[in-house]
């Protein structure tokens, strides 16, 4: 995938880090739909569907889903719904949990290992918020895409309750906290992890996820980085396997 | 047409998506992002930053050694393994499997989640479940087998309860857990493994394996074993072992088909045929007790047969016969016999070379004897007995389950003390057995097992199997056959007790998590409590009392808390601190050698048998004729020339080379040779063998870099000039077939191996194991896109993950040790055919079946039993009855 995949800007910039104030300035509006929006992208990711949120999307959500022409699989919208659930469960394991999966966490994605220093940073941000990671299931961790999505969305939800309040300076610091981690810990990898794991995925529903995850992740750096920092990320997601180009028989047959 | 262009002002579209999703409120919060203040204060507190680098001793389990290891813990993480130099053995020196072992810990095709199945049984579709889920899911289904026990009132029913085991290091829990269950299906790896080694030598001398004193030998015979690399105890006996050559110039002459690197190590390599060990062994004995360079204070004293008996028994087994059977000339024989009477001390070494024959007992048994006969048991520089120290297991302890099972020990293999793993699937599949619940732990027979293909046909039949549990972390080929899988840990993050008599210096360790179980995970001990307490909720099964643990902790306490000795220095808790008890002294920086804190060797003990039995334990003792001291019909010693000796643990208490059981079978009492079927091959075939190599256990390695770099593809050793009799050339795609059917794989030429043979590694041509074992990145499609370790990303240079050899390899099995026969397949080698691919494997069920039933002629009820020992003096018409035995 080219690096100009993702659409960098032409302007140029500097920093890598985040700076004073925010970048972004958002509506009281955008800022509740985008504390929405990325919680519904968090809950897709962080658990297999359960009634609930299935009930969501053929109910309160349908409207909007037909509107966007959103492909969520025709048996989630219309077949019965323990036949939907134990498929999608399948398949939530098979992407995101069984061995040969495309784990979603950023330690696998960038280091190939669970659980590395990248956890350790999700945890940070998470901690310096007021927030702390907690495990449902055994084998997750706290650079698992889900968990990030959510952070954003909750910091999203905050900086709206602080303008409200009508405290400016807060609702500034919540912005930038958020358009930090967005380019410092989801900026580097979810673009990419998300459009490898969509090339994965069997089911229209988490293709469908996979992809909106991709685009307003992507959207939202795009818009509170430079281009400098754009490219960078670009390359970042741009991990992938390089086929071999060696001629695999140059040591004897014995590998002696 | 892809979301952005559905969403043609995205931004608009997505404020409309969210704003829906924020209307439906709480009912998407995530579960997983709580508050701070709720987690904060406690002592659960995530210790994920801020914590400095600690070492933490542990003991390996790369493989089964047991090595002394330390961990050096930076940020939570495993960073380094290094050895612990606490650990008299293995001296602060890791192998190249143990240095790689923390790769385990942070591999993402480790299972970190219960896995129950969905689809098809073998068919790979998975549904995620928690570990509470998990427990109760097995307990149900135990719970149901123990109560349909009590309502047939048939006991027999809960030995369809069975466990099966490839390492089982857990200090005794798996057999607590059976036998809590009533069931004594316990279904162990040995026979694959070294088993009938040890039935050699167990009714010789007690103990199933010896210690050599390798750093103060002279001279080494080294039968069939590849100490360098891959033997029992490799590490530490490959320290001592190099201690005597170059330190103390000890000569090492090694038999073995093929050239392993401790083969090329030795001063001589011979290379005899397969499984003629045994011929070479006697001749050599026939020449030292012929030519008188015995020992014959020795042989009177503390052996149950006379110089005359062995001379006589000894007498066919000529250097010229067996140069006949081995292809090793009898001039060499008698100089080898005559050096290794006369230089001292001596000692033999063999392993699984001699033994993973038909009748490997024997084998086993005639090495033995050599340095019986040569007067080197026990000495310095000799052929010791294993030193190691034993652990109380937690009362109460539950009493064996009430009936006995076919399937944990066969009725038609008496002598096997060890088992005879490779039947059940047979024995099942031909009703002679019947399963319930299958557990496997840490086992892989779909890889590991000859005629592998079978192992995968029963564990897929469920009507044969109707409920399959395996406790793994990594998905291996039988795992991937389960229902439900209960993940283990890796051995960095368990707990266990252990001893191994890896050198001459007795001592515990302590396997102890360096990190707490990744993710949440719960080791073995912990699922195997959960799991009885969800049996027996209330204790009204009379099972719940057997795991009244509060914790993993408080089991292992009661292990370590009340040894004499440890106890007083600490217990569990100096257990802890130092991996390894008691801390004989430290490594010398020069030397190597233990020294104390005035820098003196720290000397070893020798003589065991010796030690002499105090007056006051005398008393209320009776001694035989024969000399056995007895205390309430139970032998303890051995008067001796007026003295009072522990001896030996045998009945007698002095070594028995005759062992009269073997005579009650209708097997020969003496150590012999036998002639294998595969001696008889016809010129056009070869025998097929399979060796391990020095960085990999058999099947549990594949999936580490560093080790899966270092070797991956297992090439066919065959010798040119055989090769260039059949037009293979080095390279050459072959194709390899033994009655079972075929494998497609390379030819690789080399001098070192014998003209007869052809030999395959283990440890390669996984079809699951994860990325590097199976080379699954390499698939067009991204199914097996686990991230961008650099390593793998960027230098996984290879595209031949070799070819398993198993599934052509014949079910051969030792009547007596119970042994498998790897190296007893004859096979056709032959240039590729037209359509063979490498990897290529046809290989037939119905052939299998058949090798089962031909199998059990060579038992001791069968007809070639009969016709193959028709010297040993016993009323074949009444030989015992197959029965059940004990456990």
């Amino acid at each position: 995938m080219p690096a100009n995949d993702f659409k960098i800007p032409d302007d140029g910039g500097a920093a890598t880090s985040g700076p004073a104030s925010p970048v972004t300035d958002m509506s009281r509006p955008e800022l509740q739909a985008r504390a929405g929006l990325y919680a519904l992208l968090a809950r897709c990711l962080e658990s297999e569907m359960d009634a609930n949120l299935l009930h969501l999307f053929r109910g309160p959500l349908k409207e909007t889903v037909d509107e966007l022409g959103l492909d969520l699989g025709e048996d989630v919208m219309n077949a019965r719904a323990e036949d939907v659930l134990e498929n999608l469960a399948e398949e939530f394991t098979a992407l995101f949990v069984a061995p040969g999966g495309v784990l979603p966490y950023r330690s696998v994605f960038e280091t190939g290992r669970l659980f590395q220093t990248q956890a350790d940073q999700a945890e940070a941000a998470y901690k310096a918020a007021g927030f702390a990671f907690r495990n449902v299931y055994s084998g997750e961790f706290s650079d698992h895409v889900a968990v990030m999505l959510a952070f954003v969305g909750r910091l999203f939800e905050r900086q709206l309750a602080f303008d409200e309040a009508d405290n400016a300076s807060a609702a500034s610091a919540c912005a930038v906290q958020r358009e930090t981690f967005l380019r410092e810990q989801l900026g580097p990898w979810v673009i990419g992890w998300s459009r490898r794991a969509r090339g994965c995925a069997l089911h229209p529903f988490y293709r469908t996820i996979l992809e909106l995850t991709e685009q307003v992740v992507w959207e939202d750096v795009s818009a509170c980085s430079d281009q400098a920092t754009l490219k960078r990320l670009a390359l970042s997601n741009r991990r992938r396997l390089m086929r071999q180009t060696a001629d695999p028989d140059f040591r004897k047959a014995s590998g002696l | 047409m892809g979301i952005q262009e559905k969403l043609s002002t995205s931004r608009r579209g997505f404020l409309k998506l969210g704003a829906a999703a924020t209307a439906v409120g709480s009912a998407i919060a995530s579960s997983r992002l709580v508050a701070m203040e709720q987690e904060l204060g406690g002592a659960d507190y995530s210790p994920v930053t801020g914590e400095k680098r600690k070492a933490v001793p542990y003991t390996c389990m790369a493989c089964n050694i047991e090595d002394g290891g330390v961990a050096m813990i930076e940020n939570g993480r495993i960073v380094k393994l290094e050895g612990n130099l606490k650990h008299p053995n293995t001296r602060g020196k890791l192998c190249a499997k143990g240095n790689s072992g923390f790769l385990h810990v942070y591999d993402p095709d480790r299972i970190m989640t219960p896995l129950k199945r969905v689809g098809k049984r073998g068919e790979g579709k998975w549904k995620r479940i928690s570990y509470d889920e998990a427990t109760s899911l097995l307990a149900e289904k135990l719970r149901a087998v123990i109560e349909r026990a009590k309502a047939e009132e048939n006991h027999e029913i809960l030995n369809e309860i069975v466990m099966k085991w490839g390492r089982n290091r857990t200090g005794g829990a798996v057999k607590r857990f059976m036998h809590a269950l009533g069931s004594n299906s316990m279904v162990n790896h040995t026979n694959i493994c070294e088993s009938s080694k040890k039935v050699g030598l167990e009714p010789s001398w007690g103990p199933d394996i010896e210690s050599c004193d390798w750093a103060n030998t002279k001279y080494i015979l080294n039968f069939g074993s590849n100490i360098l690399e891959a033997a029992y105890f490799m590490n530490p006996n490959a320290q001592r072992l190099v201690d005597g050559v170059v330190g103390n110039r000890a000569k090492i002459v090694t038999f073995d088909p093929r050239l392993s690197n401790s083969a090329g190590y030795s001063h001589e390599w011979h290379a005899p045929y397969p499984g003629t060990d045994a011929a070479i062994v006697l001749a050599m004995a026939n020449v030292i007790m012929n030519e008188g360079l015995y020992d014959a204070d020795f042989v009177r004293d503390w052996t149950n047969v006379t110089a005359e008996q062995l001379i006589a028994h000894l007498k066919p087994f000529t250097p010229e016969f067996a140069e006949k059977e081995s292809g090793v000339s009898a001039d060499d024989i008698r100089r080898i016999a005559r050096e290794f009477a006369t230089t001292k001390p001596a000692t033999t070494f063999s392993y699984r070379g001699p033994v993973k024959h038909l009748w490997g007992a024997y084998q086993e048994a005639a090495i033995h004897m050599l340095n019986v006969i040569t007067g080197n048991v026990e000495k310095k520089g000799g052929y010791c007995l294993p030193r190691g120290m034993g652990w109380p297991q937690p009362e109460p302890v539950p009493p064996a389950g009430p009936a006995l099972s076919a399937i944990a020990k066969p009725p038609l293999y008496p002598l096997a003390s060890h088992a005879v793993s490779t039947n059940a699937p047979y024995m099942v599949m031909r009703g002679e057995a019947k399963v319930s619940v299958w557990m496997s732990y840490y086992d892989n027979p779909l890889y590991t097992y000859p005629s592998s293909h079978v192992w995968r046909a029963f564990l897929g039949d469920e009507s044969l199997v109707p409920f399959f549990t395996s406790f793994s972390c990594y998905m291996s080929e039988t795992t991937e056959m389960a229902d439900l899988i209960i993940p283990d840990v890796t051995y960095l993050e368990r707990h266990d007790p252990e001893s191994m008599p890896s050198g001459l210096y007795p001592c515990l360790s302590i396997r102890q998590p360096v990190i707490q179980p990744l993710g949440g995970t719960q080791e073995f001990r912990k699922t195997l409590i959960d799991v009885i307490h969800k049996v027996d909720p209330d204790g009204s099964l009379g099972i719940r009392k057997y795991f009244a643990f509060d914790s993993v902790e408080d089991w292992m306490k009661q292990h370590f808390d009340n040894i004499p000795g440890l106890k007083e220095e600490g217990g569990y808790e100096r257990l802890k601190k130092d991996g390894v008890w008691p801390v004989y002294g430290k490594v010398d920086k020069e030397t190597a050698k233990l020294v104390d804190d005035n820098g003196n060797e720290v000397k070893a003990e020798y003589g065991l048998y010796t030690t002499e039995i105090p007056d006051e334990e005398m008393v209320g003792t009776e001694i035989s004729e024969e000399g056995t001291i007895t205390r309430d019909g139970k032998p303890i010693g051995v008067r001796i020339n007026g003295k009072n000796y522990v001896g030996f643990g045998t009945p007698s208490r002095k070594i028995e080379l005759f062992k009269e059981e073997w005579r009650t079978f209708g097997f020969n009492p003496l150590p012999t040779y036998k002639r294998l079927p595969s001696r008889d091959k016809k010129p056009d075939e070869l025998v097929l063998t399979t060796y391990k190599v020095n960085v990999h256990t058999q099947s549990r390695t594949a999936s580490l870099k560093y080790l899966a770099e270092m070797y991956h593809k297992n090439p066919a050793w065959m010798n040119p000039q055989r090769a260039a009799r059949l037009g293979i050339k080095d390279g050459d795609l072959v194709r390899i077939t033994s009655p079972l059917g075929y494998i497609v794989t390379r030819a690789h030429l080399t001098e070192g191996i014998h003209p007869e043979v052809v030999a395959i590694s283990t440890a390669c041509g996984h079809s699951a194991y994860g990325r590097l074992a199976t080379l699954k990145q390499r698939d067009p499609a991204a199914r097996w896109a686990q991230g961008n370790d650099p390593d793998i990303a960027n230098n996984v240079w290879w595209d031949d993950r070799g070819v398993h050899p198993n599934p052509i390899i014949r079910l051969s099995v030792d009547p007596i040790g119970g042994s498998q026969g790897w190296y007893d397949t004859v096979v056709k080698v032959t240039p590729a055919q037209a359509g063979d691919k490498y990897g290529d494997t046809d290989v037939s069920i119905e052939q299998a079946m058949k090798d089962y039933d031909e199998m059990l002629r060579y038992a001791y009820t069968g007809d070639l039993h009969r016709a193959a020992h028709k010297e040993v003096d016993i009323d074949w018409n009444n030989l015992p009855e197959p029965k059940l035995t004990g456990h």
